[in-house]
């Protein structure tokens, strides 16, 4: 199977890069750095602010693929799917919510964070935006080896799920250490950058 | 019953994570629920959102919803809801 890379995101703690290319983002003291990307880049979905931080990662990462491909959130993608990878899931949003019902004299579990208490919700959010309408799966692993990573997007490009395109990568956030590399796959090689192979695991 | 107002849209913005929005900007008698319909004026929260301000109304008023269908007039607008707040509340 010829899988083809047609974009790639990457995004740090410290930096966002577009096919190997860095953006310029204008950090303001006072906002996150996931707010920062956002209000930097022109992006507008107010429910942005409402989701965890493995969620707007996953979006801003998303929205940058999908511009890359000069694709519109609005249009339906039949032949997409969404996958991604992560070692710690929601954990930063699970212990967030934990905190909610630690004590008993202030027992106010948070409908809000409640229900980004699963890791499969950033592909979900990724899903709904883009109204990708295929597979949409979270993989919980230790590390995004690249074997593992190139079996897995294959998954999604069986005949039988008639998808063609796919949003795949890693996601990760935790205590405030993020890390996304996150790319857009495709059967046809037509504008592609280069091959899926493991050998794209290191730009 | 304005300081009220004032208060509960601050306590809105924070719980809700209304992003760039502020206390000024929140009519007080607009809908804080449009049913979906962009067309009807609001604030556009949704069903986690009402379900955060019942959290709301518990933690900070000391008010515990017992009838949900009472949700509806209550969360018709801030309005509405200081009004009941008011009325209602036990700290």
């Amino acid at each position: 199977m010829k899988i083809y890379v047609k974009a790639f995101v990457s995004i740090s703690d410290k930096e966002v890069r577009v096919n190997g290319k860095s953006l310029p983002i204008r950090e303001e003291a006072e906002k996150p750095w996931l707010a920062n990307i956002y209000y930097s880049l022109g992006f507008q979905y107010p429910k942005f602010f409402k989701m965890d931080n493995l969620c707007k990662a996953g979006f801003i990462a998303s929205e940058l693929l999908m511009g890359q491909l000069g694709l519109t959130p609005e249009e339906p993608k039949r032949n997409w799917s969404v996958a991604l990878m992560s070692h710690s899931g929601s954990l930063d949003d699970d212990k967030t919510y934990q905190q909610t019902i630690q004590s008993a004299d202030n027992y106010f579990p948070s409908p809000a964070v409640f229900v980004y208490t699963l890791s499969n919700i950033v592909t979900g959010e990724i899903a709904i935006r883009h109204k990708i309408m295929g597979e949409s799966t979270c993989y919980v692993t230790k590390s995004f080896e690249p074997k593992t990573a190139i079996a897995l997007s294959e998954c999604a490009f069986l005949p039988e799920k008639e998808v063609d395109n796919q949003i795949f990568g890693w996601c990760e956030y935790l205590d405030g250490q993020l890390s996304v590399k996150m790319f857009a796959l495709s059967l046809d090689g037509e504008g592609a950058l280069r091959e899926w192979e493991t050998s794209v695991f290191t730009i | 019953m304005n300081e009220l107002i004032s208060t509960l849209k601050q306590e809105i913005i924070e719980v809700l994570n209304l992003e760039g929005m502020t206390p000024d900007g929140i009519d007080d008698n607009a809908p804080l629920f449009n049913g979906g319909d962009p067309s009807v004026a609001g604030l556009g929260l949704d069903s986690i959102d009402a379900l955060e301000l019942i959290v709301l109304m518990e933690r900070n008023y000391g008010i515990k919803l017992k009838n949900a269908s009472e949700g509806k007039e209550i969360f018709k607008s801030v309005a509405t809801m200081a009004d009941y707040i008011s009325k209602n509340r036990t700290k």
